[in-house]
């Protein structure tokens, strides 16, 4: 009896001996903070553990254009930081050979609290979200193979991917993990908004007076604090007659679902026109005439907006004054998610506040 | 086939959260000292790989089965090209595993104990059966430049054939015992002649009946990135409408009303009545004595079944089928009778 224990002990001393200095010798985790009051987030950072290799890795990716079929097209290119990760002044993002996307790309940041994603909500995991434009023939065009291919070739790659998992294999679930991993991080909480909920400064009169009337009339689908609800609605808004584009309904094969959207967070919102799902509406103002005078009934209409929302000038001017208080430009100019390169520049969009 | 996290330390770090389900071994290492500290190793990593086959190998005269097929190609020696510290403690390892060679007698009774009562052996020996999947249209093997002709008269080519076969169960009717094969998730494509063959490691005596779900469960289409034969690469998975293909088959006929007439039946759908995965129960013709030469099996899977068992699904009336839904649900119907085992 004697033996075993002692045999017990000097393998639990050797295993914990090992991973310890396993451990200390490989990656360095890096940590997910949860904005305070902000619920759970939804991914399993135990599933993929971010680390700062991992991270490097997922950006390098991300800005890669030969994740595309020519090359032209990286998830940086319908994904620009100063639009909050949107395509900057599209309605519609270019893609492969002249071809145009059917959706308005949207801005990415708080990914880490949506479970599903797209417009339709058709991928349920974000770490099978790249695979959708790396493989559309109107997005990048290629194929993971061809993708896992080139990137087997470059030294470069092989060496991160030995620094994020341990060896030079490369396989489809380390890239989406590794991509995961870069977009996870982009947590956009640090708006005047915010800053004025925390208590360490305060809204001035339009803003305030904004903010009143949003508790009023939007806060119902953009709840606080993503402001969206996450939820699928159908605005009123008619349908393109080239795109036919019926939405959820697409995913879910039920006719309640026709027309219905993923509801888009306001935060940013300032820097993320056109807005809308085909980004019809060049600018906020667009928006709230069209939620004024422009709804259009249908069966699936949401009950919220069935008779509009009414929006004087006045309080469509206050609203816009909120609205902006929701740009993070803490997020927007975060050297962490900068191209590589540029980290230490001030990126900016071509022309500011056009709208 | 790679072991995901190859350190001890992120097995450590993960040990409370590692879910059961998303590893393909379920080996469980309970190194228990006076009830203090418990390891868990839900896969073997390489180290452990190492230190059981060192155990069994040295005690036992047959391989009692801890390993998945898969594993086995891996030999424990594949990650000795590691940095300098990887080096060290792999001498130190060499050290430890013959000072675990000597006193293995001890360690094999507290292994088995502990061990996951599943996946290892019960009854002392193990046997290689091999499941042989061959692809038929009627009674004739599947050629992929003949013409056929379905019930209905419709004369066809196919192309690509492709499906998936998950959680098998072998089971010995006699004494009521059965082994599982859990999270193991192989493609059967007509094209690649390595993947009609499924090599198990069985601990039964005797095999009466086989079951295996065809296609991939719910859990694995909503569980994320997987690798594999469910990497996305494999071509049998939906990117914009998350779910697995469970099964694919694609070809040509006149009396398609398609480009170049072709017809494409890529079956998937996971959800509330989309469901197009299919539990398949195959009774043996008679009993299989598991003896130690492999033992083998041949399932047959008929194509004609796809178009006129359950429901009639003509080439004419729908040549394709790419989302779930209806038609996928009445496909998946029909295929669900298109096996049959002989021996």
């Amino acid at each position: 009896m004697k033996l075993i224990t002692t045999i017990l002990i000097f393998v639990t001393l050797f295993v914990v001996g090992v991973s310890w200095v396993a451990n200390t010798s490989r990656t360095h985790p890096i940590t997910f903070v949860v904005p305070k009051g902000w619920p759970q987030p939804v991914y399993d950072f135990k599933q993929n553990p971010l680390t700062q290799e991992g991270f490097d890795l997922g950006k390098k990716l991300f800005y890669d254009g030969r994740l595309s079929k020519d090359g032209n097209f990286p998830c940086a290119s319908c994904h620009q930081q100063f639009a909050a990760f949107a395509t900057y002044d599209h309605n519609l993002s270019h893609g492969y050979n002249n071809s145009f996307t059917r959706r308005n790309a949207p801005p990415l940041f708080n990914l880490a609290w949506q479970k599903e994603f797209m417009w339709d909500g058709g991928i349920n995991h974000l770490d099978l979200q790249p695979l959708a434009p790396i493989t559309d023939t109107n997005e990048m065009a290629e194929t993971i193979q061809n993708v896992l291919g080139k990137l087997k070739k470059d030294t470069a790659y092989r060496r991160m991917f030995k620094a994020a998992f341990g060896d030079e294999n490369i396989t489809t679930q380390r890239m989406t993990k590794a991509l995961s991993q870069f977009v996870v991080m982009m947590v956009s909480a640090n708006s005047k908004y915010d800053r004025v909920m925390r208590g360490e400064d305060s809204f001035n009169l339009p803003q305030r007076l904004g903010y009143e009337i949003f508790k009023r009339k939007c806060v119902s689908c953009h709840t606080e604090p993503l402001f969206t609800d996450l939820s699928y609605r159908n605005t009123g808004l008619a349908t393109d007659d080239y795109l036919h584009d019926i939405g959820r309904m697409k995913i879910t094969n039920d006719a309640k679902d026709s027309l219905k959207f993923k509801v888009p967070s306001l935060r940013n919102a300032a820097v993320t026109a056109p807005y809308g799902h085909d980004g019809r509406f060049a600018s906020l103002l667009r928006v709230m005439m069209f939620y004024n005078s422009g709804v259009l009934n249908s069966a699936t209409t949401d009950s919220l907006v069935r008779r509009g929302i009414p929006l004087s000038n006045y309080e469509i001017g206050q609203l816009t004054a909120f609205i902006y208080t929701l740009t993070d430009s803490s997020f927007l100019k975060d050297p962490r998610f900068a191209p590589p390169g540029y980290e230490s520049r001030t990126q900016q969009a071509p022309i500011e506040h056009i709208h | 086939m790679q072991c995901n996290e190859v350190f001890l330390c992120s097995r450590l770090k993960n040990m409370n959260a590692a879910p059961v389900a998303s590893h393909s071994c379920t080996t469980t290492i309970l190194l228990n000292a006076s009830g203090a500290i418990g390891l868990l190793f839900y896969r073997p990593c390489v180290f452990c790989n190492a230190v059981l086959q060192t155990i069994f190998k040295s005690n036992l005269s047959k391989n009692v089965g801890v390993f998945p097929a898969e594993y086995k190609s891996e030999p424990p020696s594949v990650r000795r090209n590691k940095s300098s510290i990887r080096d060290i403690l792999l001498g130190t390892k060499n050290v430890f595993l013959n000072f675990i060679h000597n006193s293995a007698a001890i360690f094999l009774p507290l292994l088995l104990f502990f061990c996951n009562a599943e996946t290892i052996a019960q009854e002392g020996s193990a046997n290689k059966l091999v499941i042989n999947f061959k692809n038929m249209v009627g009674g004739q093997l599947l050629q992929t430049d003949s013409v056929y002709t379905n019930t209905f008269g419709e004369t066809f080519t196919v192309r690509t054939f492709k499906y998936y076969i998950s959680n098998i169960v072998l089971s010995d009717d006699a004494t009521g015992k059965k082994q599982f094969y859990k999270d193991q998730y192989f493609l059967v494509d007509e094209d690649d002649s390595t993947s009609k063959k499924i090599e198990l490691t069985t601990t039964l005596n005797s095999i009466t009946s086989v079951n295996f779900l065809l296609g991939v469960d719910s859990l694995k289409n909503v569980s994320g990135i997987q690798t594999g034969n469910l990497d996305p690469a494999k071509g049998m998975f939906w990117t914009w409408n998350t779910g697995y293909v469970m099964a694919k088959l694609e070809g040509n006929s006149p009396v398609a009303k398609t480009p170049q007439h072709a017809f494409s039946y890529h079956v998937g759908g996971y959800k509330k009545n989309e469901q197009t995965v299919r539990q398949i129960n195959l009774v043996l013709p008679q009993k299989l004595i598991c003896e130690n030469a492999a033992v083998q099996l041949t399932v047959q899977a008929n194509i004609l079944a796809w178009f006129n068992t359950m429901n009639a699904i003509k080439i004419g009336d729908v040549a394709f089928c790419h989302e779930p839904g209806m038609l996928a649900v009445r496909l998946a119907d029909n295929y669900s009778k298109m096996f049959k085992v002989v021996q």
